[in-house]
């Protein structure tokens, strides 16, 4: 559905986005994670044709960025950081202008459909200005939707909403989701994107890595095993590294953390090899890596990589 | 009109509705015109003749040396104050024009508007058209006015030069082709410039040619006929499509995106 290879953005010296090339399948929910500065709204900005690709090529639902503008703009709907609507004006003319801007043959009917689904339809007529901050970023989605668009672009779709607001624009975002859209995601918070993507891409100018979160969680860290007992004695500690298919072992406090590679097989030989040494196992789980902590290893492998090259040209 | 510029218009004419402080503004400059011109009629007619043409008075044009010299000068002082007129198209629908992309920006509904599918010609039309229109319908309104005034207090001679053909086709034409050119030079500069105080100054400057005019009128240099408004508006459309296409031209959707702050 969305296609990019080496997709390059400048400005003047500045180098925004670097050899972008990423491929998001229909109905897939891409999250694009970076730094503030990383070029996640530029990306964004290119494959909305709102601005050109200074090189590359990218193609969304089948058209040419730079070649079929039009044609993309008619099929994705884009939420922007801001939700950028007419204060003045009621929600309802709000989104009738957009529904008249998009083409939409049932102007009235596609407004109310959306007013009811975000629970605003009660409220159609007051100014947009006197909505919460909320209010404003579920109406942004609707205007985003407005014209059933088969791509959607959201571009920190939670930031600056408090935790209630920021649950209902999620919620909706699912809802969305399960309407078989497309939805390129971009955002800084982690957590909310380890609960909607199917995959992340995490990027710094360039692509860093691309894969879904359990993948990217596992080709970092592993799968590892927490085994806690009464008392950890070297019998046990010798005999859990004996094990072949123990990649490492680790010892905090009473507990083990033991890096395997298919823990549904492998924990009950680990468990009995455990108990056969004297361990009096209390639970045995698997850890879990936030995707905060797979974000920090990569920027920051990155930027470490980036010192070396730097260090290296001097 | 496509849907897309008819939607923008709309949009823009709500926005303004709600705001009521754009809405006085824009009726006083008509209403105080207004005021002026019938407040000449009614106080130069009342006046003794050598007072009104005296040795300080304009030259008479030629056509007007058949009527009594007061009468003359009065008709002579009305089609001064008719380029007036004209200026309010020109002048009211200026801040709007001047702010119409930068208010855009300002408030960040520019970004989505700019990702729907409405072509830069369709978003600058809609725009010229939104500030124009209500600028022209006050300016015919306030002429009205004017008529229905001056039908009460002014002389036959001094009505019927206000009703010449030659002003109302101006008032008809020239004033909405006047007005577009000053609100096409506003939207330019409101997609040029990040400061909408700068981009009104700028428009300004359009209004000095019209003014141009209406003193070489008054000194008896220029005689507005019947062919004198049809050249002037064929030369109005022909600079307003092309002032049109420089406003499409000139509008860098990434420039306005990206570098504004």
């Amino acid at each position: 559905m969305i296609e990019t290879r080496g997709l390059t953005k400048r400005f003047g010296d500045v180098l925004a986005v670097d050899n972008l090339s990423l491929d998001v399948a229909e109905g897939e929910v891409f999250g694009l994670l970076g730094p503030n500065g990383a070029g996640k709204t530029t990306t964004v900005r290119m494959l909305t044709c709102l601005i050109a690709p200074t090189d590359g090529e990218a193609w969304v639902n089948g058209h040419k960025v730079g070649e079929e503008d039009t044609a993309i703009r008619r099929c994705v709907g884009i939420l922007t950081e801001s939700p950028g609507l007419y204060e003045r004006l009621n929600a309802q003319q709000n989104l009738a202008l957009y529904a008249k801007l998009y083409g939409v043959d049932d102007v009235a009917g596609q407004v109310e459909k959306y007013l009811r689904m975000l629970g605003l339809w009660e409220r159609r007529i007051e100014p947009v200005g006197g909505f919460s901050k909320g209010m404003k970023q579920k109406l942004a989605i609707a205007r985003a939707l407005i014209h059933e668009p088969k791509v959607v672009f959201l571009d920190e779709p939670t930031a600056s909403l408090d935790p209630e607001a920021a649950r209902l624009v999620r919620d909706f975002i699912v809802e969305v989701k399960g309407e078989g859209r497309t939805i390129f995601l971009c955002t800084h918070n982690l957590d909310e994107a380890d609960r909607l993507c199917d995959r992340i891409a995490v990027m710094r100018q360039h692509l860093i890595q691309v894969d879904t979160p359990a993948r990217l969680r596992q080709s970092l860290y592993g799968r590892k095993v927490v085994v806690q007992l009464q008392e950890i004695s070297p019998a046990v500690l010798a005999a859990v590294r004996e094990l072949p298919f123990v990649h490492q072992v680790q010892q905090e406090d009473r507990r083990l953390i033991v890096r395997l590679d298919d823990p549904e097989a492998q924990n009950p030989i680990l468990v009995r090899r455990v108990v056969e040494a004297g361990g009096a196992v209390q639970f045995v789980t698997e850890q879990h890596h936030s995707l905060e902590e797979v974000y920090f290893t990569l920027i920051n492998e990155e930027r470490a990589a980036d010192s070396r090259t730097q260090e290296a040209v001097q | 009109m496509s849907t897309r510029i008819w939607a923008i218009v709309e949009k823009e004419w709500a926005e303004m509705l709600k705001n009521k402080m754009i809405v006085v503004t824009m009726a006083l400059l008509p209403i105080l015109l207004v005021g002026m011109v019938l407040g000449t009629i009614f106080f130069m007619q009342r006046m003794p003749e050598d007072e009104v043409s005296g040795s300080g008075a304009p030259p008479l044009p030629p056509q007007l040396q058949h009527l009594d010299p007061k009468t003359a000068f009065i008709i002579v002082m009305n089609d001064q104050y008719m380029f007036y007129f004209m200026l309010i198209p020109m002048t009211l629908p200026v801040y709007i024009a001047a702010y119409s992309i930068i208010g855009e920006k300002e408030t960040k509904s520019l970004e989505p508007l700019l990702a729907t599918p409405i072509a830069t010609w369709e978003l600058l039309t809609a725009k010229s058209i939104a500030a124009v229109t209500p600028a022209v319908v006050l300016t015919w309104l306030s002429f009205l006015v004017l008529l229905v005034g001056a039908w009460f207090i002014a002389t036959d001679a001094v009505f019927l030069a206000l009703i010449r053909p030659v002003w109302l086709l101006a008032m008809a034409v020239l004033s909405p082709l006047f007005a577009l050119l000053s609100v096409l030079s506003g939207v330019i500069a409101s997609s040029r410039m990040n400061d909408p105080r700068a981009a009104q100054q700028l428009t300004g400057i359009f209004i000095v040619p019209v003014i141009a005019v209406s003193l070489a009128v008054l000194a008896g240099k220029i005689f507005v006929d019947m062919q004198l408004v049809l050249y002037a508006a064929m030369v109005l459309v022909m600079i307003d499509l092309l002032v049109l296409y420089f406003a499409v031209k000139l509008f860098q959707r990434e420039t306005i995106l990206t570098r504004w702050k």
